[in-house]
C-alpha cells in the first residue's frame, strides 16, 4: 500500500511551504525517519522525514515549488505498484494534515523519558528491557554508560556536525570529548574549495543584514560594567538551588531599562515612530551555519526564574530545529551575547525593523581604579546599536547607563 | 415572674416571631436559600427557657433552631445575615439556617441531624460537673428526636451519671410529615423518662408560665446535683416542616384551631388583664420589635458575600501540614 | 529511654497529659478497674479517680457525642474505642459532628478530641472486630489521622495528639500493643503529624507502609536486599495529614513504589498515595505504582484464610520484584 508525502504544517500561522531539495530521487529506496527533504516557511529551513519506508515511487512537486499545507508532494510505495489513483486523487484532506510526521510510537516510562532528555539521548534510539519492550530507566543508563564521555557542548557540536563521538580521541582527562576536539578537526578535513548552496536560513540571514544596514542610521555605544553584584545574585540563588545564567539577568536588566526607555523600544513606520507597548526581547541563538532570534514574549513581566526557564526552552528549541514560527516573531530590541567565545566587546547589526541590539561580550577580571585602589573586578562589555534614526547619542547613552546601574545594583531588579 | 421578666419574655417571643415571619418573605423573595425551618407557635419554649440562662449555661439546639438562639441572647441581625450566608453571619455562611452558634455565649450550636445535638449538651454538662462548675445545659429537640437511638443512649448516661441537663422535647406533633402517634410507642414522650430513672414532666408549651415553671424545676434539680429531667412541651408548628411544605398530613380547620392557641396572643391577654401593659403599649412594642428586625434584614441584604478564597478556613483548628 | 511495650507507651503518655493537665479526662467502655481489654488505661482510675476515668455503657454514638460537648466546654476527651470498628456505631458523631461543626459554626468552635483505639487482624476476631476502617475517616474533611506502628511513635503521636485542637483518629494495632521498643522517657517527647518516617533507606524502590504492615516492609526489605533490591520503607505514621514531600522525595530517588496497607485495597488509603505519587512525580517514575492491602472480602476467622487476605511479608516481596523488571 502507497504512502503519500504531503506538505506537513509545521507551526502555527503556516499555510504554505517551499520544497527546497528533494534529499532523494525517484526510485530511490527511502527509509521511515530518514530525511526526504528540506522545505523552507517563512522563518524557518526544516529537514523533513520520510513518512514510511519503501522506494520513492512519484515526486509529484519539485524543488523551488511553493505548495500549500497538506498538498501531496510525493508517494513511496512498492517498487511497480500502481498509483495512479493516489497521484491523480485531489488534495488530502486537512485532517490528515499530519500524517507526514506520524513516527513509530516510543514506549518508555516517564524517568526513562526524564533520564534521556537530560542526557541528551533519543530514547527511540534505545532498546527497552522492561515488560513488553518498555524502554526504563536502566536502558538510558546503560546507555549514557556506554558513550564517551563528553561535555554538553562537544555533545551539540557532534550533533551539529555529524560527527560520531567516539571516533573522537577527547583531550579531557580519562579521554573526555571537549568541543574543541570536534570542531576543530572539523575544519581540518575540508582541504578543497567548497561551494555552500544558500539554505533558505542563510538566505534570509543575507538579506535582512543587508536590508538592515541599508535602511538604519546604525551608531554604536560602548560602556564597561562591574559584574560583581551581578555575580554575587548568581552564586546566592545558586546556593538556593536557582540556577540562571548572567545572560538571564542582562535580560532582565535590558527588560527593565527599556521600561525607562521607551524610544528604545521602537519601530520607525510611515507614519512616524511606533514606540511599541510589549517589551519582547529577541535573544540571538547561533546554529548549524545560521542564527535564529527566538523571542521572549514580555520579558519586563517574567520574574528572572521565568526569564531562565524561557531562554533555556527556547535556545534548546533553536538548537534542535523545534521553534515555531510564533516563536521568532514580535520581537522588540534583541540581545546577542558571545561572551563565550572571550570577546571584550563586538558591534551587532540591528535586527530590523527593530531599533537597537545590545552585544554581550565576556565577563573577565580586569583591573580597574576603585577608590584609588587598583583591584581586579569581574567586567564586561557592552555595546549597544541603535538607531540613530529614531533616537539620538545622549538619549542611547542613557539607556546603557541605566542597563550598567541595574546590573551593577541588581537588587533594584526586585 | 415579676413585670419585667414578663416584659423580657414576651419581648422574645414577639422577635422570634417576627424574626421568622421575616426569613418567611425573604425565602419567598427569593433572597435566601436552602430549607428554613420556622418555629412559628412555638415561641414560648425558647422565651420561657433561654431568658432564664446565663452566658456561662449551655445550650443545644436542633434545625428549628431560630428560637433558641434568639433567646440565648443571638442578635438578630447576625443571625439573619447567616441565613442569607453572609460573610457577617454567625458562621460566615458556613452553616446558614440549621447551624447557628455562638459557643463563647453558651449556645453550642444548632444542628441539622435530629437528635445529634443531644449528647453535645450532656457532654457539657460532664464538662462543667469534672470542672465543678454551677453550669447547667439544656438540649432542644423535638418529638421525632426522640426515636433515636442516640436520645435513649444519652438520657442514660446523663440519669447514671446525674449530670446537670434539662432535656426539653418540643414536641410540634410531627416529625416532618408523620403525626407522632404513627412514630411513637407513647402518647407522651415524657413518659420515656421512667426508662432512666429521671422525672418526665409533659408542660403546655404555649403556656409561658407553665413552662417558665417546669423549667426553674429542673435547673434547680440540676444544680443540686440531682440529675436531669426530661420536659415534653406539648406545642404546635403553624407552619409546614420547611417552605414550601404541601402540608397534606393535617387539616386547615387543625391549624386554625391551634393559632386559637397562640402563645404570644395568650401572654399579650394576660398582661392586659393584669394590668402590665396597655394595648396600646403592645402596639407600640410591636412596632418596635418590627423596627429591629427590618435593621437585621437590612443588615443582612447589605452585608458582602464570603470571599470563595476563603472558603478553606477553618477546615482544622491551625494549619494542617 | 525506656523500653516500653506500645500498650505502656500509649498509657504513660495519658497519665502523664493528665497530670500536667486537668482538662483531660477519659471514656470509654471497660476502661476504669479493667483498666481497658488491652491495658492502654491500666492503673490510671486509681491515680485520677472517677471522675476523669469513666467507664460509660455500650453507647457508642452517645459517648461519642457526650465526648464533643466536653470538647467544645473546654475539656479535652479522650475517648477509647474498645475496637475501632465499633467506630460505625457513632459514625454520624464523628463524621457529621466532630468533623464539620468548627467549619460550620464559622470556625467558632474547638474540639480538642482524641478518638483512640486499636483495630486489625492478630486475634480471630473475624469479620467485624478484625477491620482496619481508617480510610473512611480520611475522605472527610475535618479530622485528622494517626497510624503508629511502634511503640515510639506511640507515644511521641499520641502526645501531639492530646495537645492538638482538633479531633484525632488514633488508630492503634492489636497486634502491636506488646511489641517493646525505645521510648524517650522526656514527658515533652512528641512527634509532630505530617512528618513521614523513613524506617530504612534504599535506592531502588520505595515501600511505603502504615501500622502493622511497616514491619512486614522491613522483613521483606531483608529478603529483598539478598536479591541485590535496596528497598527504602517510608512510614507516613499520620495518613490525614500526609507527608507527600518525604514520599516523594523517596520515589523520586528510586523511581518505584509499592503501598501496603492492611486495609481493603478498595478505595483504600493506598490508592490516595498511589495517586498522588502520579500527579506529583510521575516524570520520575520508572514502574507502576503498585498498591498491596486486603483482598475484598470480609476477614475470615481462621487464622489460614485471615493471613490469605491480609498483605503478608511473600506478597510485599513479589511485588517489589514484579516492578523491578530484573
Amino acid at each position: 500500500m502507497a504512502s503519500k508525502v504531503i506538505m506537513p504544517k509545521q507551526g502555527l500561522q503556516m499555510t504554505e511551504g517551499t520544497i527546497i531539495s528533494w534529499l532523494a530521487k525517484e526510485g530511490d529506496v527511502v527509509e521511515e525517519g530518514k530525511p526526504l527533504f528540506e522545505m523552507e516557511t517563512d522563518k524557518l529551513t526544516i529537514e523533513i522525514t520520510a513518512p514510511a519506508t519503501g522506494t520513492l515511487l512519484k515526486i509529484v512537486r519539485e524543488e523551488g515549488d511553493v505548495v500549500p499545507i497538506t498538498e501531496l508532494i510525493a508517494v513511496i510505495g512498492e517498487a511497480g505498484e500502481d498509483i495512479s489513483s493516489l497521484v491523480a486523487a485531489p488534495a488530502a484532506p486537512p485532517q490528515q494534515a499530519t500524517s507526514g510526521s506520524v513516527t513509530q510510537r516510543v514506549f518508555a516510562s516517564p524517568r526513562a523519558r526524564w533520564r534521556s532528555e537530560e542526557a541528551g539521548l533519543d530514547p527511540a534510539t534505545l532498546a527497552g528491557s522492561g515488560p513488553e519492550g518498555l524502554i526504563i530507566e536502566k536502558d538510558v543508563l546503560a546507555a549514557i554508560d556506554s558513550r564517551p564521555a563528553a561535555t554538553p557542548l562537544a555533545r551539540q557540536a557532534a550533533q551539529e556536525t555529524g560527527v560520531n563521538l567516539t571516533d573522537i580521541a577527547g583531550s579531557g582527562p580519562r579521554g573526555k570529548v571537549y568541543r574543541r576536539d570536534i570542531v576543530v578537526p572539523v575544519y581540518h578535513t575540508q582541504r578543497e574549495d567548497r561551494l555552500i548552496k544558500l539554505s533558505g536560513m542563510r538566505r534570509v540571514i543575507s538579506e535582512r543584514m543587508r536590508q538592515s544596514l541599508d535602511s538604519a542610521a546604525q551608531a554604536v555605544h560602548r560602556i564597561e560594567v562591574d559584574m560583581s553584584e551581578a555575580v554575587r545574585l548568581r552564586n546566592n540563588l545558586k546556593a538556593a538551588e536557582i540556577s540562571v545564567s548572567f545572560n538571564d539577568i542582562i535580560l532582565k536588566s535590558v527588560a527593565r531599562a527599556l521600561l525607562c526607555h521607551p524610544r528604545m523600544n521602537s519601530r520607525l513606520t510611515d507614519g512616524g515612530i511606533l514606540e511599541l507597548g510589549d517589551v519582547n526581547i529577541g535573544m540571538a541563538v547561533a546554529v548549524n551555519d545560521g542564527l535564529l532570534v527566538p523571542v521572549i514574549r514580555n520579558t519586563d513581566t517574567l520574574s528572572l526564574v521565568k526569564i531562565r526557564g524561557e531562554s533555556r526552552r527556547l535556545a534548546e528549541a533553536a538548537r534542535t530545529g523545534t521553534l515555531g514560527p510564533d516563536e521568532l516573531q514580535g520581537g522588540t530590541f534583541s540581545v546577542s551575547n558571545l561572551g563565550m567565545f572571550e570577546l571584550n566587546s563586538f558591534t551587532a547589526i540591528i535586527n530590523s525593523p527593530e531599533s537597537g541590539i545590545l552585544a554581550i561580550g565576556a565577563i573577565k577580571d580586569m583591573a580597574v581604579v576603585v577608590d584609588g585602589e587598583i583591584v581586579s573586578r569581574p567586567m564586561c562589555g557592552l555595546s549597544l546599536t541603535y538607531d540613530h534614526r529614531v533616537i539620538d547619542g545622549a538619549p542611547a547613552a542613557g539607556f546603557l547607563r541605566e542597563v550598567k546601574n541595574l546590573l551593577e545594583n541588581p537588587y533594584l531588579l526586585i | 415572674m415579676d413585670k419585667k421578666t414578663i416584659l423580657k419574655v414576651y419581648e422574645t417571643m414577639l422577635t422570634i416571631r417576627k424574626f421568622e415571619e421575616c426569613a418567611l418573605k425573604l425565602f419567598e423573595e427569593n433572597k435566601l436559600r436552602g430549607s428554613v425551618h420556622l418555629s412559628i407557635g412555638q415561641e414560648a419554649v425558647p422565651a420561657a427557657t433561654g431568658t432564664f440562662l446565663r452566658d456561662e449555661d449551655y445550650i443545644t439546639s436542633t434545625h428549628r433552631g431560630h428560637g433558641h438562639a434568639i433567646a440565648k441572647g443571638a442578635r438578630v441581625d447576625l443571625a439573619m445575615a447567616e441565613l442569607m450566608g453572609k460573610t457577617t453571619g454567625y458562621c460566615g455562611g458556613r452553616g446558614g439556617s440549621m447551624h447557628i452558634a455562638e459557643v463563647e455565649k453558651g449556645n453550642l450550636g444548632a444542628n441539622a441531624i435530629v437528635g445529634a445535638g443531644i449528647p453535645h449538651a450532656t457532654g457539657a454538662a460532664l464538662s462543667a460537673r469534672i470542672r465543678g462548675t454551677d453550669q447547667v445545659a439544656v438540649t432542644y429537640f423535638g418529638d421525632g428526636a426522640s426515636n433515636e437511638g442516640i436520645f435513649h443512649e444519652t438520657l442514660n448516661m446523663a440519669s447514671l451519671w446525674n449530670l446537670p441537663v434539662v432535656f426539653i422535647c418540643e414536641n410540634n406533633q410531627f416529625g416532618l410529615s408523620t403525626p407522632q402517634s404513627k412514630a411513637c410507642s407513647v402518647k407522651d414522650i415524657a413518659v420515656r423518662a421512667g426508662a432512666y430513672d429521671m422525672p418526665g414532666e409533659v408542660v403546655d408549651g404555649n403556656d409561658v408560665f407553665a413552662v417558665e415553671k417546669a423549667f426553674l424545676k429542673a435547673v434547680k434539680r440540676a444544680k443540686e446535683g440531682k440529675g436531669p429531667t426530661l420536659l415534653e412541651m406539648k406545642t404546635y408548628r403553624w407552619k409546614g416542616h420547611w417552605t414550601g411544605d404541601p402540608e397534606v398530613y393535617r387539616t386547615r380547620e387543625e391549624v386554625e384551631a391551634w393559632k386559637k392557641k397562640c402563645p404570644i396572643l395568650r401572654l399579650e391577654k394576660h398582661m392586659v388583664d393584669k394590668g402590665v401593659m396597655s394595648t396600646a403599649e403592645i402596639a407600640n412594642k410591636h412596632k418596635e420589635v418590627d423596627g429591629v428586625i427590618r435593621k437585621a434584614e437590612e443588615f443582612a441584604l447589605t452585608s458582602p458575600e464570603p470571599d470563595p478564597a476563603t472558603v478553606l478556613d477553618n477546615v482544622y483548628f491551625g494549619e494542617v501540614n | 529511654m525506656s523500653i516500653k511495650k506500645y500498650a505502656v507507651a500509649i498509657r504513660d503518655v495519658i497519665a502523664e497529659e493528665m497530670r500536667s493537665d486537668s482538662s483531660i479526662f477519659v471514656m470509654g467502655e471497660d476502661i476504669g478497674p479493667q483498666g481497658g481489654i488491652f491495658g492502654c488505661t491500666r492503673g490510671l482510675l486509681d491515680e485520677f479517680g472517677e471522675n476523669r476515668i469513666i467507664d460509660t455503657p455500650i453507647s457508642e454514638a452517645g459517648f461519642t457525642g457526650v465526648g464533643i460537648g466536653a470538647a467544645l466546654t473546654g475539656m479535652r476527651p479522650i475517648i477509647e474505642f474498645m475496637y475501632m470498628d465499633f467506630t460505625y456505631e457513632a459514625m454520624d458523631q464523628i463524621l457529621n459532628q466532630a468533623a464539620k461543626l468548627r467549619y460550620m459554626y464559622g470556625g467558632k468552635a474547638t474540639l480538642p478530641l482524641v478518638i483512640r483505639g486499636q483495630q486489625g487482624i492478630g486475634r480471630g476476631n473475624a469479620g467485624t472486630h478484625s477491620q482496619s476502617v481508617e480510610a473512611f475517616f480520611t475522605h472527610i474533611p475535618g479530622l485528622k489521622v494517626v497510624q503508629p506502628s511502634g511503640a515510639r511513635d506511640a507515644a511521641g503521636l499520641l502526645r501531639t495528639a492530646i495537645r492538638d485542637n482538633n479531633p484525632i483518629m488514633f488508630f492503634e494495632h492489636k497486634a502491636l500493643y506488646a511489641n517493646s521498643e525505645e521510648v524517650p522517657d522526656d514527658t515533652d517527647f512528641s512527634i509532630p503529624f505530617g512528618v513521614a518516617d523513613v524506617k530504612r533507606e534504599g535506592g531502588d524502590v520505595t515501600i511505603i507502609a502504615t501500622s502493622l504492615m511497616v514491619g512486614r516492609a522491613l522483613e521483606a526489605a531483608d529478603i529483598l536486599a539478598k536479591d541485590s533490591i535496596q528497598a527504602e520503607v517510608v512510614d507516613p505514621r499520620t495518613i490525614l495529614p500526609l507527608d507527600m514531600d518525604t514520599i516523594n522525595a523517596s520515589v523520586r530517588k528510586t523511581g518505584r513504589a509499592v503501598v501496603v496497607h492492611e486495609a481493603h485495597k478498595t478505595n483504600g488509603v493506598g490508592a490516595e498515595i498511589a495517586s498522588r505519587i502520579m500527579e506529583d512525580s510521575f516524570k520520575y517514575l520508572d514502574a507502576p505504582v503498585t498498591r498491596l492491602g486486603a483482598k475484598a472480602c470480609t476477614l475470615p476467622f481462621n487464622l489460614v484464610l485471615e493471613n490469605a487476605v491480609v498483605p503478608g511479608v511473600d506478597d510485599i516481596v513479589a511485588a517489589v520484584q514484579n516492578i523491578s523488571y530484573r
